[in-house]
């Protein structure tokens, strides 16, 4: 077995119907220019190699050159289906740093928008999902209610997808007055929209068949590599940051954790549509509660962090997004800005969940960890 | 001297007409056997061009009508820049695939790698000459016809498996076993259905199996055979998708698996034969479930003479390609709706589902029969 | 090579041949430019937009495009969307070289024309696709709108509508992944040209002053009150389990040696008594300790800390920093762990760039989720790890010279950013 490719490390005895099959950089299920190692026997999977790097862009060494505001702008382009919420972990690490808060009509935004973006992802989720099982007209139709919200953040950020929005002590621009209706008419359709989107999926025998026992990430080892988000939930543990450690005004909101038990791929599913579900309880208890008047952002103060080191850790769609700023000097410039991204552990447990699948199965379970490469490899 | 003949009504008027042209010729050309083998080949040309055209002409209307159905059911327009509506979008493509770069990779069984696309459009094009399309249309009218179309749906296999296999590309060759596990299989459950019809039609002739669904549009063998037909409908339904490795049934191309399956490896004009078999088998197809199960080219009457004298006043061919056009909107639909199962699943639903009740159905068929004589 | 580019050597000798190579040529561009297949291909953002592009807001179905081809062999058009790396590069040459002529680049978003926002102090990002295939359109953008595409898509159509048979689409090689010179002549080249272009305002407001000596400006600039927004209190984030003081003293007392990383110099139990309720407990623990104490504060009923959330490091002059981010998913606090690794300075100087200056005790045997993180860690700093089972580079390539996140690391093609 001495000729195994590096990185395998089940070893048996080879047989004649053994081989090595390489998945991506470009391949059309691996969500990005990510490379999987297949050693398969037949249709069915041995062992799977991850091999990453290929859009490591040096973002981490860029930024410390960077000042702490341009940082924010780097932080869009790692997860850029979450870049609202990425936005928001660097700045509640910057704000621990300066010791500054915002008032409460900036952190209404911040929710809002934080929903806004959990609930763009997950429908990128549900249209991949579907996508890659082979029923390309959910893809669209993912995309479809996405299109919806990237109008609302761009009437409200400027931009659809690289957001750059939120800075210490508030954010760039205040909301514009359309925001609330236009939010509300979004959350209204949503409803709807959603009911018969599951209508199409969630009941579906083929899709019950694709993804119900496939790919189960037992408690103990959704722990243990460290996954997170709906990745975790679906595996039986209770774990928000949203609830376990609560930033912004998270705490006054009256929302619930999806957890499922069976760490399936389904059960991934399941958790991600119910998280939109809750998602949209949370923007309606935001649109009642919004307050009309008031700063939408604290006195501006310069960017610069005392000497120390800052974490911040917040819940995005994907899970647990933490930021760790190293301030070596009293300055504008970080000395090391280090992301912790929730798709790399999801990555790193793939192994784990496919060996004896089949290959099918492994664009299914890619499907439903939902990985974002850019985040990845930084 | 034995000299081949083609038996369909073309043919009886060139064989008449042949003689009466020769006799301007001189009287030492003049033989029967020199005017029956020019009669032939004349036929045989009028034969080859009348199922290309059915064939090549209506595989760019199918690709521009599903790429129109998909955009619909997909909330969006669909080509609409290229002529009306986007109606010569297809004759674009076409042209661009026929005048781009054809190579082999290297590695590949050249021979083979070209052969692998002709061999996959003999299947639909040899089935294609046996559908009566009217009363009078149809090219080859033989005795054994629907045996032969079982015999022939083989030649598709054969293509897919090699154009996998001598691509030299492990995606190509997973996609091509898949196909053949999957094409080999819901072959078994094809022909069963198809003999069900022969059993109760009473003849293995396409054209006399439409003929005995002549009347109302409860004459057709999908509702003359009550219930049963429609399972069997249905059944044919299923199979021919997978027969035709359409979607929900595409493992063997499996876009987001493969990359593209047995065609991985192919561009250009080899790519473009591929792309026009799979059209083409779906006109086959079709035309054959519409031959089978739903009344040929006769009016689909209702037994109200009043309305059946205007429906009879079209013509058969028009409510025959009317029918397949319904059935092909029917296979399109499917394809854009459902996803794909796994390989395993799809062989389990066939051999453990499909094929069961297909026995089943057989059997009942011939309870039928005997019952009502 | 199509057939249809022996037809001018053909036709053209021939008398009147050459209005047939003109026909040819009409019908077979109409052909191309209206049927334009991409390659399914995207690395980051860009991706996104342009998968945006094919949904069914913005539908790139009705220029006929929406034939996406996963496989590049029946592909016509490359839209490079998204950041090109180094390592992504020679997969990016073989994906061009894969796809039969005639096909066409479309190069969008900032990244792949110049580099975007990863142009300073950048070692693994190429600097523009054009280096190393062909591009035919650049679409601006970070990321680019998908209307821009489409903007993209009909300039790539205009331009495919002017080709001829008699001159084939490209003579063009892939080029050489060195970019530096390249980019360092276009910088120079673009500075010379806004130099020319203050020079040439200078001159013409002088002369314009020359010209009027009593011209007085009727502009007057308004001035719009500033908004007074009010100064506001942070309110830590909540906090579940136990406090850090109660972590800290439950952790000294079983290993006397740990610290707290602080920069005051107040005794450590103030410290750790101020410490805000969302400021997590980081201890200092010596190399000796550092295995005993995650095996102790993984199994040990109180602490639990059962996940792990990251391990990374912190390069400084004489030593690495490494932090072992930990937290408890039951009670809900966390820990980390911070390692002081002396730096091996007994390695000759010139050779400190290239190897490993220091080794920790691997702990992916306790935490499955350390051994990915770890390699990380052993990529990016040069950080050696006891008893890793599978100790490879993860990001960078096998023949990557360097530790990137180190502060004395250095590329020849990385550019400072100016200052």
């Amino acid at each position: 077995m001495s000729q195994l490719p590096p990185g395998f490390r089940i070893t048996r005895e080879t047989n004649t119907e053994e081989f090595f099959i390489n998945m991506g950089p470009q391949h059309p299920s691996t969500h990005g220019a990510l490379r999987l190692a297949l050693r398969m026997e037949g249709e069915t999977i041995i062992e799977l190699v991850p091999h990453f790097g290929y859009i490591h862009r040096g973002i981490e060494k860029q930024a410390e050159s960077m000042s702490y505001l341009q940082y924010i702008a780097l932080s869009d382009r790692q997860d850029y289906l979450t870049a609202i919420q990425n936005n928001l972990g660097v700045v509640i690490a910057l704000e621990k740093g300066m010791n500054i808060g915002v008032p409460e009509k900036q952190e209404y935004i911040r929710v809002m928008l934080q929903e806004l973006g959990r609930i763009a992802s997950h429908l990128v989720f549900f249209g991949c999902f579907g996508g890659d099982l082979g029923g390309q007209t959910c893809l669209l139709f993912g995309f479809k209610e996405r299109e919806m919200i990237h109008d609302i953040l761009e009437e409200v950020t400027g931009s659809r997808l690289t957001t750059n929005y939120f800075r210490p002590g508030g954010s760039r621009f205040d909301v514009p007055d359309t925001f609330i209706p236009r939010v509300k008419a979004f959350v209204d359709h949503l409803e709807g929209a959603m009911s018969d989107y599951e209508r199409f999926l969630s009941k579906n025998i083929i899709v019950l068949d694709r993804s119900v026992g496939i790919g189960i990430l037992s408690k103990e080892d959704a722990i243990a590599y460290g996954c997170s988000g709906p990745v975790l939930r679906a595996s039986g543990v209770n774990f928000d940051v949203r609830r376990a450690n609560p930033y912004s005004i998270y705490d006054q909101m009256d929302f619930e954790v999806p957890v499922a038990y069976n760490g399936d791929c389904y059960d991934r599913y399941k958790v991600r549509i119910a998280e939109i579900h809750e998602s949209m309880k949370i923007l309606r208890q935001c649109i009642d509660k919004f307050p009309k008047e008031g700063a939408w952002r604290a006195k501006e103060k310069p960017v610069r962090l005392p000497v120390g080191r800052y974490y911040s850790e917040i819940e995005t769609a994907k899970g647990l997004y933490a930021t760790y700023v190293v301030a070596a000097t009293t300055g504008e410039k970080p000395y090391r800005i280090h992301t912790r991204g929730p798709s790399f552990p999801h990555i790193a447990a793939l192994n784990k969940m496919v060996q004896g699948h089949k290959i099918s199965d492994l664009v299914t379970i890619l499907a439903t960890l939902d990985p974002v490469i850019p985040e990845i490899d930084r | 001297m034995f000299v081949p003949s083609i038996t369909n009504p073309v043919g009886d008027f060139v064989r008449e007409l042949v003689p009466q042209l020769a006799a301007f010729l001189p009287a030492s050309l003049q033989s029967d056997t020199l005017n029956s083998i020019v009669a032939f080949l004349v036929n045989a040309l009028i034969c080859v061009i009348a199922v290309c055209i059915v064939n090549i002409g209506s595989a760019p209307i199918l690709i521009y009508m599903e790429r129109k159905v998909c955009a619909h059911v997909q909330c969006r327009l669909g080509p609409m820049r290229l002529g009306w509506h986007g109606t010569i979008q297809t004759i674009a493509d076409v042209l661009k695939m026929l005048f781009k770069e054809v190579y082999a990779p290297s590695g590949a069984d050249k021979l083979m790698f070209y052969l692998a696309p002709l061999i996959v459009l003999i299947a639909p094009f040899i089935v294609c000459a046996l559908i009566p399309f009217g009363r009078n249309l149809v090219v080859a009218d033989v005795s054994m016809g629907i045996p032969l179309i079982i015999a022939v749906n083989g030649f598709g296999v054969l293509g897919i498996l090699l154009g996998g296999w001598s691509s030299n590309n492990k995606y190509s060759l997973l996609g091509a076993l898949r196909s053949g596990a999957q094409m080999i299989s819901y072959e078994i459950s094809f022909a069963m259905i198809l003999l069900f019809v022969v059993m109760i039609s009473g003849s293995t002739n396409l054209m006399s199996i439409t003929l005995g669904q002549e009347g109302t549009i409860f004459d057709w063998w999908i509702f003359k055979v009550p219930v049963l037909g429609i399972i069997a409908f249905i059944l044919f339904f299923i199979s021919s998708t997978a027969e035709m490795n359409r979607a929900p049934f595409d493992i063997a191309e499996a876009e987001q698996e493969l990359t593209g399956g047995y065609h991985t490896e192919y561009n250009g004009t080899p790519f473009a034969m591929f792309y026009l078999a799979e059209y083409i088998a779906l006109v086959t197809n079709s035309s054959l479930a519409v031959t089978c199960f739903l009344g040929g080219f006769y009016a689909p009457c209702i037994g109200i003479s009043f309305i059946d004298q205007y429906l009879n006043m079209v013509p058969g061919v028009i409510w025959f390609f009317a029918k397949v056009f319904f059935m092909i909107w029917c296979y399109m639909m499917v394809r854009w709706t459902f996803v794909r199962p796994r390989v395993d699943q799809l062989m389990d639903f066939e051999w453990k589902f499909l094929l069961p009740v297909n026995l089943v159905l057989l059997v009942a068929g011939a309870a039928f029969i005997a019952i009502s004589g | 090579m199509g057939i249809i580019n022996f037809a001018p050597k053909i036709l053209d000798p021939i008398p009147g041949g050459k209005y047939v190579v003109n026909a040819i040529d009409y019908v077979v561009n109409w052909a191309r430019a209206n049927s334009i297949w991409p390659l399914t291909y995207g690395t980051s953002c860009c991706a996104i937009e342009m998968m945006s592009s094919s949904m069914a807001r913005y539908d790139i179905a009705r220029f006929g495009s929406e034939v996406f081809r996963s496989s590049p062999r029946q592909a016509d058009l490359f839209i490079l969307a998204g950041t090109i790396t180094r390592r992504m590069a020679p997969a990016i040459q073989m994906l061009w070289e894969q796809i039969p002529g005639p096909k066409y680049v479309i190069a969008m978003g900032a990244c792949t024309i110049s580099g975007g926002p990863f142009i300073y102090d950048n070692y693994s990002v190429v600097r523009g696709a054009q280096n190393l295939i062909p591009v035919d359109v650049f679409v601006p953008g970070c990321p680019p709108r998908p209307e821009a595409l489409f903007h993209g898509l009909l300039t790539l159509r205009d331009k495919i509508l002017k080709e001829t048979c008699r001159n084939p689409w490209h003579e063009g090689e892939p080029r050489d992944v060195s970019t530096m010179d390249r980019y360092r002549e276009a910088a120079n080249t673009w500075a010379a040209l806004e130099r020319m272009k203050d020079e040439e305002m200078a001159e013409a407001r002088a002369k314009f002053k020359e010209e009027n000596p009593d011209y007085k400006s009727s502009f007057k600039p308004v001035r719009i009150k500033k908004e007074e927004f009010p100064e506001v209190e942070r309110i830590p984030c909540k906090r579940f389990g136990l406090t850090q003081a109660e972590l800290f003293n439950k952790l000294r007392a079983k290993f006397p040696n740990v610290t707290v990383h602080t920069h005051s110099e107040d005794p450590i139990e103030d410290v750790v008594a101020q410490m805000p309720a969302d400021r997590p407990l980081e201890v200092m623990v010596t190399p000796e300790d550092y295995l005993p104490i995650v095996e102790f504060v993984k199994n040990d009923a109180e602490f639990k800390m059962d996940y792990l959330i990251e391990v990374t490091a912190i390069d400084y002059d004489d030593h690495f920093d490494m932090v072992t981010q930990l937290r408890s998913m039951d009670h809900g606090h966390k820990i980390f762990l911070c390692l002081q690794l002396k730096k091996d300075f007994s390695i000759e100087e010139d050779k400190r760039a290239t190897s490993i200056l220091a080794t920790a005790p691997s702990i992916s045997h306790l935490y499955p989720a350390a051994e990915f993180k770890e390699r990380e860690v052993y990529d990016m700093f040069g950080i050696g790890f006891d008893g890793h089972p599978d100790l490879r580079r993860i990001f960078l390539d096998k023949d990557f010279v360097g530790f990137p996140l180190r502060k004395d690391f250095t590329h020849p093609e990385m550019i400072r950013r100016p200052v």
